[in-house]
């Protein structure tokens, strides 16, 4: 058998895919890592951009980062180039998660999201071939993963946490601060980085909710247990503080690598 | 109030996005071969990393320097440079590719790790132990030979998921040439499905053959239903034995049974004896309760997608059309079941689906293995409606609290039928089996007994208790006592082995709402 993915060479990828790279003869390690980091870092920006512009929903959107973090942790980044696997996984995370999006869709997106203000792509060979890297990176991620493709995402846990605790605080309380909005934003944040395979959904769902409420002052009325142990009871504060280091550890990272 | 502004500012980053990813967009024509480098054997290779997280940073950069051209050659001189041979004896491994095709078969990898060798030999059992496989499997003479000459050392470390992979691989899993096609069994938009056969245990299987050049890459269900396959190990569940990925095609490796249950009523002239009746209606609910646990809904039962052996074993198969189910207040698509065996709640427009949707489905299978004809074979969704309410009486507020608010069920403006005594339609069945179908046809989903209720059902009396307390994988024809009677054969006059109506479980590649292939 050929390579499957003799689709994926250079020839079929045009020049604004080829961004940013770094070269092969890659020595350092530790700095590597910081810098693998970054580029996660700003594909899954990547995704979660175009995945507004076709309209995904939000566990679609989670379901293709945490494909391409799971891809990630079993290749070398040198190897892959990111911004491709990134526009597969959004194909593959519309196919697992029921919401089917169209290459064509992903490939016009992110030549927008590349060259905003530019000439549209023109539907030539170049375009063809990159459809055909898109389509063959797709059954390489799935053989990566071992077709190990759906997950647990958060957001039903923290829509649940969310309910209970909106019954525990006053009315009033609830009403004037963005709790709501700003633990969703803040576990969209999340997928920026590896940490949202790192932990169960779960933890991540109370530490969200944990930092919102502690950002507004909103306080719950205490009890026997403290409130997050009571809404899941596998959860110490430690986990909560490692998912939220790790957070904060990304929020730093954007002033870097903007 | 300056914390708050704080995060405040932090969570711009979500908001201000349309700015992002300037810095990703410096372009560099430098790097175009970087893009180029895939290929299978760098796929096993890298995965190494999976193994501990990441290998340690110097194997990592000699590994680098080992790139693609040269891989299966060089693993061996670059093995004498290395002094870790535990570690990298893995990595050695994983230059035969770990799971797939042909060319990059590993016969001609030397294995370069001939150290402690010891005088135990290695039998076909150990190896069939250490990596799990079925007892029945023949290995192929030179693969033994192969591990007599690597040591028993391999046995006393635990094995490595790569390591397993690629010994598997050696074996002749995940290769095409490992399996001989024998007939064609069916057809359709996506797949085509053969009988087979295993040259290593010389077992019958089912192969299912999906094609990969369309445009639209691997066909979304067959990536559910590989992806939930893996996770089911039931008694009652089809086997998915292998995965083989080539350039055009995907080809997944079912166990084989001999007929599906549709075939099986035509070939006993839709009569199927009562007592196999009980033993087949008991399988169904023993793989669906499973599934059900798992939060995995069927979606699409029907007589075509049950399979059975010369035992009486029934499998449930073709799960393309489910998924893993998270939380009931997710809706799904609208269109999944077959018509004939779609619940009136989702015909009427319902997306709640939750487990009971499949019990529905499992009332109207146990009427027709019970009476031989479908129980209500509408072709429109009227139609079926229709045949369901002049069943059970048309529903009113008092039957189904809602229903006359549902503005599709007013626009139908059915006839009022009065419910049907159920006993009159199905002579056959006796008082518990009659009650028992009569608690799967519930109007509302949540009224409908769910499949762990009904395995506890005295209708199922006559089992005893240890069909209860069975290992899931263990079939129920393991315990003394249980067995399937002999069908009185009848000839009908169609032919029973056409190969259109074979096996249609196998060919729902189209998607959604395209399940109607009976």
């Amino acid at each position: 058998m050929e390579a499957p993915s003799s689709h994926l060479s250079a020839r079929g990828a045009p020049r604004w895919l080829l961004s940013g790279r770094r070269s092969s003869s890659s020595a350092g390690t530790e700095c590597d890592t910081g810098r693998d980091m970054k580029t996660h870092f700003r594909v899954c920006r990547f995704i979660m951009e175009i995945g507004v512009k076709l309209g995904m929903r939000s566990v679609p959107v989670a379901t293709a980062c945490v494909l391409y973090h799971r891809f990630f942790e079993r290749v070398n980044l040198a190897e892959y180039e990111p911004y491709l696997v990134a526009m597969s996984c959004v194909y593959l995370a519309g196919k697992v998660e029921e919401q089917h999006i169209r290459t064509r869709d992903i490939i016009n997106v992110s030549h927008r999201y590349f060259n905003s203000g530019g000439a549209p792509l023109e539907c030539d060979k170049e375009f063809w071939d990159l459809r055909d890297s898109v389509v063959q990176c797709e059954i390489l991620i799935l053989r990566q993963l071992s077709f190990q493709v759906s997950f647990e995402h958060p957001h039903k846990y923290l829509l649940h946490y969310m309910l209970s605790a909106k019954s525990l605080v006053n009315r009033h309380a609830w009403s004037r601060t963005p709790v709501t909005e700003t633990s969703w934003a803040l576990l969209r944040d999340c997928y920026h980085g590896s940490m949202c395979i790192r932990h169960s959904a779960q933890h991540i769902a109370i530490a969200m909710l944990y930092l919102a409420l502690n950002s507004y002052g909103v306080e719950l009325p205490v009890g026997e247990k403290p409130w997050w142990q009571v809404l899941c009871d596998d959860v110490t504060k430690e986990d909560i503080d490692a998912v939220i280091t790790e957070l904060l550890q990304l929020y730093d990272m954007e002033a870097k690598c903007i | 109030m300056e914390r708050m502004r704080k995060i405040k500012r932090q969570l711009s980053l979500t908001l201000t996005r349309d700015r992002a990813g300037g810095g990703g967009r410096t372009q560099s024509d430098t790097n175009n071969q970087e893009v180029a480098s895939h290929s299978d054997s760098e796929v096993s290779l890298h995965s190494s990393g999976g193994l501990n997280g990441r290998p340690s940073s110097s194997l990592q950069t000699l590994l680098q320097s080992y790139r693609k051209p040269r891989l299966g050659r060089s693993l061996s001189s670059y093995l004498n440079h290395a002094n870790r041979l535990e570690i990298v004896h893995e990595d050695v491994k994983m230059s035969s590719d770990g799971e797939s095709d042909a060319a990059s078969s590993s016969d001609d990898v030397q294995s370069p790790v001939r150290v402690r060798l010891r005088n135990k030999k290695v039998s076909t059992e150990d190896i069939n132990k250490r990596l799990s496989l079925p007892a029945d499997i023949r290995l192929p003479d030179d693969y033994l030979e192969k591990f007599n000459l690597i040591g028993p050392s391999l046995f006393e470390q635990p094995i490595s998921r790569q390591l397993r992979r690629v010994s598997l691989s050696e074996i002749g899993f995940g290769k095409l040439e490992t399996y001989v096609k024998l007939d064609k069994l069916g057809e359709g938009t996506y797949a085509t499905v053969y009988k087979g056969r295993s040259k290593l245990t010389e077992n019958l299987v089912a192969l299912k053959e999906i094609r990969l050049e369309h445009e639209e890459g691997a066909p979304c269900t067959a990536i559910r239903e590989v992806s939930l396959l893996k996770d089911l190990k039931h008694a009652n569940i089809v086997t998915l034995h292998d995965i083989i990925h080539t350039q055009k095609s995907l080809t997944l490796v079912f166990e084989y049974l001999d007929k599906d249950l549709k075939q099986y009523l035509d070939d006993c002239g839709n009569t199927i004896h009562v007592h196999n009746v009980k033993l087949f209606l008991f399988q169904l609910l023993r793989g669906l309760s499973y599934c059900h646990r798992r939060k995995v809904l069927h979606r699409d039962l029907k007589p075509q997608n049950l399979l059975i052996n010369e035992r009486g074993e029934l499998k449930l198969a073709d799960f393309g059309l489910a998924r893993a189910k998270s939380i009931p207040t997710k809706t799904y698509s609208n269109e999944v079941v077959t018509l004939w065996y779609r619940p009136p709640d989702i015909l009427l427009g319902s997306t709640d689906y939750s487990t009971h949707i499949d019990m529905w489905g499992v009332g109207c299978i146990f009427y027709e293995m019970a009476t031989g004809r479908p129980l209500f074979p509408g072709s429109t969704v009227e139609e079926e409606l229709h045949f369901i309410f002049k069943l059970l009486g048309t529903p009113s507020e008092h039957t189904w609290p809602g229903i006359c608010s549902n503005d599709e069920f007013v626009a139908y403006k059915y006839p009022q039928y009065r419910a049907d005594t159920l006993s009159h339609h199905t002579p056959r069945l006796s008082i518990e089996g009659v009650d028992l179908l009569s608690k799967f046809l519930k109007f509302e989903g949540r009224k409908r007994i769910s499949a762990d209720d009904a395995l506890q059902h005295y209708y199922f009396k006559v089992f005893g208790s240890r069909v209860m307390s069975l290992p899931d994988t263990a079939s129920i024809f393991s315990l003394p006592g249980i067995h399937l009677e002999k069908e009185t054969l009848r000839k009908t006059t169609e032919p029973a082995n056409s190969p259109n109506r074979r096996r249609t479980f196998f060919l729902h590649h189209q998607g959604l709402g395209s399940s109607e292939l009976t």
